[in-house]
């Protein structure tokens, strides 16, 4: 690649976004967006050295096909950023499922095993600490980073790595855009800055620290080469991230607990009785035991302004530090768990005001968790039938186009959770069936929804593992099906024989349950 | 896997050319045939007009092909359904014979694959030899596939023997399963509703074949085509019925010992019974089904007919509608036998391609509203989970009992009115101004009322809002979409 082309790409982009945002933003003072010519990566000040180390990370995930053992492991590595005292910060990528984390100062001279102190997936932080006060010797002679102060749209970051052989480099590169998107897990929205940089590929993982006047501004979650665009967790984040998850008890970022739907349609805003002067945010749903359902928001209400902040028609508001914003950073980003946030709602054409208490929800607190890192899937094993809880990771063992191979029924589950609520906390399913002498005839049964077995109501792995404990007359088990208006059956004796032998061949523990 | 050949220019070509020309007699014998038999095997060709359910106003797809049919009686031609269905032409041509007889389908049969033709005027026909009927051919005996196929204009005939007798799917409708004989002659796109033939007699049609395989033919066997015969000699095609029950095998020891059934590998369970089918209120799930008009049913669910196993619907395949069954079955320890009168299961057509028919929609405010079916199913790919649970549903879980139709808005047609609400398409409509949608009609209905309401409120499965349409804009904004989109008519509910 030929450099005059690399300078000649971004310096057409100012005149975009400055039009674009003239438009928006009108008179007042519009942040101007003016992005640097990226220059390649250069050498950076030796002392870095002394704020970053190494990660490496030995990652397995558990095998939801077979729920009992582990997939092969993978290894991973990045550039933590030294935050606080003795404490790394890097991307929740790196801490997922890890099996073994060492942190490795950049001269390869001090190595330690590393722990996760704090991790969130949803907003792809963690924080990484040592083992033991012998361990922290790994710190000595380090220089913790402080949080930057937040940048603004145009500004330019530094992006850190570190070379083989233990070179810094620095590649400098500017804030294109300033948007709450995922990029982790799918539907979790966060404050991201869009940077522009030629970065070289090293031998890392993505994730880098990002400075700004050399303090912390951001970590690097993703880069894109074609169009050298990165992906930076914004400063704020980060920031309330270190900050909360210092003291070992992490909170996490809390949500409203609603999904929303835009307003633009003029039909749709007459038959809501909105006026034109407010914008508004259609509540299309509201989560079961949600703050906003705590504070009594309901399904159909309109929202037009958080916390004083006016909500456009389309869902953002104007941030006074950042511009235009997605509404959810109100939320998730500018608020801690347990923090209140004032609503102001249009119900039925009427103006009503709600107070909601912010909390973090626990995916594991979901029907169908969306993701269980460092979990392992609980599952039973009886007689050759291999019942399991009903998780997205699961749905994703269907494949790369699991959303339309998985079964019908449980997309519809995963789909439609509060269809399913009411049945407990977790769906429990005949995921399939090891041929056994027990299991003859019931080869075909699949990923078939469970009821109840034994008559009793199965809500979770717990409450299966339990049903199986008593038997019906003859040492008989029933097992009912969700939609299926047959009874499947298994003797008790024979079952036992069974898991007996399967044990035998290796596949242990027979089952697993969440505590 | 149809064997149907394009050749729409054509069929354009020698269409008008048809009344004006002065056509020989027929010769007694052709010229060069072997066979006199072979006088009675016609070249079909069929112009078809196949309606584009992806714009449901439009005229479809005008198109035709080449078929072959055969003389079984006195005006009476048979072919594949597929050869003929949504024709607008028919025309018959004689071996050795330039003239074209128009004609017309009597009988047609889509879930069998099998159509009855007559010519307009029989008078030449008179005295052709009439083709009669053989048995089901056995494995590895040799037949001959006659018929008009791709690579020329005249008759042509192949062999092959018989490599397999089957219970396998008719590609035809896309639902149905029938007997089925493999045979491993050539039959290509044109050979369709041949005669294949053995000692002289018919012991099928040729009607598929498989693309990824070489040297594999299917033929419609007598049987089958025998059903057919006899089921319209009524003067009406009934389709096949169907017992409408869903059966699981009973091969698990603890299964059969908490069913109380002793270990002699007889009985299969009923899971389901179709509501409105022949048994609903007969049978119910958990029953064990034990035989079926005297044959012992297997664990399998197979019955042991005419020295072959084969799967009990077999007995219920070679019935008609009206006819009995007899079942016996153990329901909660009890036994029972009754005589169950069998009949066709319309909703279950659902899941069948359907032909000769106009796509029926609404258009309303630019939005299109249709009725889920295959035929909508095929040429529009709906991902949206609710749809497809419906679609999948609809007669297992008898949600045809409460919508009769599964009213879907297919398509937004942009107008300033609905130009928010293109993310909409591709859901199902749940409820119309309140009201739970029964079927297409009643949708049509509920969108006008006596007086329009100030608006019109659409809720769909699985969207984030209702769709709102102010009543008073709609009869503007349907002016508009009639214009811009070359709309002639806003709804069609007659098939």
């Amino acid at each position: 690649m030929s450099a005059p082309s690399m300078r000649y790409l971004p310096l057409l982009l100012p005149f975009v976004l400055a039009t674009g945002c003239e438009r928006h933003q009108g008179a007042e003072e519009a942040p101007k967006v003016v992005v640097e010519v990226p220059e390649g990566p250069v050498p950076g000040p030796k002392d870095l050295l002394k704020s970053v180390v190494r990660i490496s990370t030995t990652q397995q995930e558990w095998n939801q096909g077979q729920p009992w053992e582990k997939l092969s492991p993978g290894k991973r590595r990045s550039l933590g950023a030294i935050v606080g005292k003795d404490k790394v910060l890097t991307t929740a990528e790196m801490a997922a499922d890890a099996t073994y984390i060492e942190l490795e100062s950049p001269d390869g001279k001090r190595l330690v095993s590393a722990k996760v102190i704090a991790v969130d997936y949803e907003a792809n932080l963690a924080l990484l600490g040592v083992e033991s006060e012998a361990d922290a010797k790994f710190f000595e002679g380090t220089n913790p980073l402080e949080i930057a102060a937040r940048p603004k749209p145009g500004d330019t970051l530094d992006i850190v790595q570190v070379e083989e052989n233990g070179t810094p480099l620095v590649t400098t590169g500017g804030i294109q855009s300033i948007d709450v998107i995922s990029n982790f897990l799918p539907g979790q929205f966060f404050l991201t800055y869009e940077v522009k940089a030629s970065m070289q590929s090293a031998a890392n993982s993505f994730s880098l620290p990002v400075l700004r006047d050399g303090k912390l501004a951001g970590i690097l979650t993703s880069y894109d080469s074609k169009d050298q665009l990165s992906d930076v967790m914004a400063t704020d984040i980060v920031e309330r991230f270190v900050r909360e998850a210092a003291d070992g008890d992490y909170a996490g970022f809390p949500s409203l607990g609603i999904s929303t739907s835009r307003t633009e349609d003029i039909n749709f805003r007459a038959w809501l009785k909105l006026t034109d002067d407010v914008g508004g945010l259609y509540v299309s749903t509201v989560r079961v035991g949600s703050a906003a359902e705590k504070a009594g928001v309901k399904k159909g209400d309109v929202i037009v302004s958080i916390d004083g902040h006016d909500i456009d028609r389309l869902g953002y508001f104007d941030d006074p530090h950042y511009g235009r914003l997605y509404w959810s950073h109100l939320v998730r980003g500018a608020k801690s768990s347990g923090d209140k946030v004032l609503l102001e709602i249009i119900r039925d054409g009427q103006p009503v005001k709600v107070e909601a208490v912010l909390d973090r929800r626990d995916e594991k607190d979901q029907l169908v968790p969306g993701y269980t890192f460092g979990k392992a899937p609980s599952y039973l094993v009886k007689g050759g039938l291999v019942f399991q809880e009903l998780t997205r990771p699961l749905l994703e063992s269907f494949g790369e186009e699991w959303q339309s191979r998985a079964p019908l029924n449980l997309l519809d589950v995963y789909e439609n959770p509060q269809k399913y609520e009411s049945r407990g906390h977790r769906i429990v399913l005949l995921a399939g069936v090891i041929a056994t002498p027990a299991t003859v005839g019931y080869e075909p049964l699949r990923n078939l929804i469970v009821t109840k077995v034994n008559g009793k109501e199965i809500k979770d792995m717990k409450s299966l593992v339990e049903a199986f404990e008593a038997p019906g007359d003859g040492g008989m088990h029933a097992i009912e099906f969700d939609e299926e208006k047959f009874t499947v059956h298994l003797d008790e004796a024979i079952s036992t024989a069974v898991d007996g032998q399967l044990v035998q061949r290796g596949l242990a523990p027979l089952s697993r349950t969440e505590d | 896997m149809l064997a149907r050949s394009l050749a729409i220019v054509a069929l354009f070509i020698t269409g008008p050319a048809l009344a004006q020309v002065k056509t020989p007699p027929i010769p007694e014998t052709p010229a060069g045939a072997p066979s006199d038999i072979y006088r009675s095997v016609v070249r079909i060709e069929a112009a078809v007009q196949v309606p584009d359910y992806s714009t449901p106003w439009n005229s479809g797809r005008f198109g035709g092909g080449i078929g072959t049919g055969f003389l079984i009686g006195k005006n009476k031609f048979l072919t594949n359904a597929h050869v003929v269905s949504n024709e607008r032409r028919l025309l018959i041509t004689v071996h050795g014979s330039p003239r074209k007889y128009p004609a017309k389908v009597k009988f047609i049969a889509h879930d069998c694959d099998l159509a009855m033709l007559e010519v307009e005027d029989f008078t030449d026909f008179e005295k052709f030899p009439v083709l009669s009927f053989g048995d089901v051919p056995q494995l590895e005996s040799q037949v001959r596939v006659i018929g008009y196929p791709i690579g020329g204009e005249r008759l042509s005939v192949t062999r092959g023997v018989v490599s397999r007798v089957d219970f396998s799917a008719y590609s035809h409708s896309r639902a149905d399963q029938h007997l089925i004989v493999q045979i491993d002659a050539a039959i290509n796109p044109g050979n369709s509703g041949g005669p294949v033939l053995q000692d002289g007699k018919v012991v099928g049609v040729a009607f598929q074949g498989l693309r990824q395989a070489d040297n594999t033919g299917y033929i419609i066997p007598t049987p089958v085509i025998r059903r057919f015969l006899k089921d319209i000699e009524d003067g009406r095609y009934d389709h096949y019925v169907d017992l409408g029950v869903s059966t699981f095998p009973l091969f698990n020891p603890a299964m059969r010992q908490a069913l109380k059934l002793p270990d002699n590998g007889l009985g299969v369970l009923v899971t389901d019974v179709t509501p409105t089918g022949a048994c609903e209120g007969i049978l119910k799930p958990g029953d064990v089904l034990l035989a079926i008009d005297g044959h012992d049913i297997d664990s399998a669910g197979e019955i042991l007919l005419d020295g072959e196993k084969v799967d009990l619907n077999e007995v219920v395949e070679r019935k008609f509608a009206g006819d009995k069954v007899k079942l016996r079955w153990q329901s909660q320890g009890s036994w029972n036998d009754q005589d169950v009168t069998l009949k066709p299961l319309p909703p279950a057509r659902m899941y069948a391609i359907q032909y000769e028919k106009k796509p029926r929609y609404i258009v309303f405010a630019g939005l299109v509203l249709q009725p889920l079916d295959t035929n909508l199913f095929a040429s529009v790919k709906f991902e949206n989970v609710n749809v497809r649970r419906l679609y999948s549903d609809y007669v297992p879980k008898g949600i045809f009992t409460e919508r009769e139709d599964i009213v879907l808005l297919t398509r937004v047609e942009s107008d300033p009115i609905n130009s928010q609400l293109g993310d909409f398409a591709g859901l199902a409509v749940d409820k119309i101004n309140g009201v739970t949608v029964k079927s297409l009609k009643h949708a049509d209905e509920l969108l006008h009322p006596a007086s329009p309401p100030e608006f019109h409120v659409i809720e769909l499965f699985g969207a984030p809002r209702p769709i709102v349409i102010p009543g008073s804009a709609v009869d503007a904004a349907n002016e508009r979409v009639k214009k811009t989109y070359a709309i002639e008519r806003l709804s069609n509910f007659t098939e």
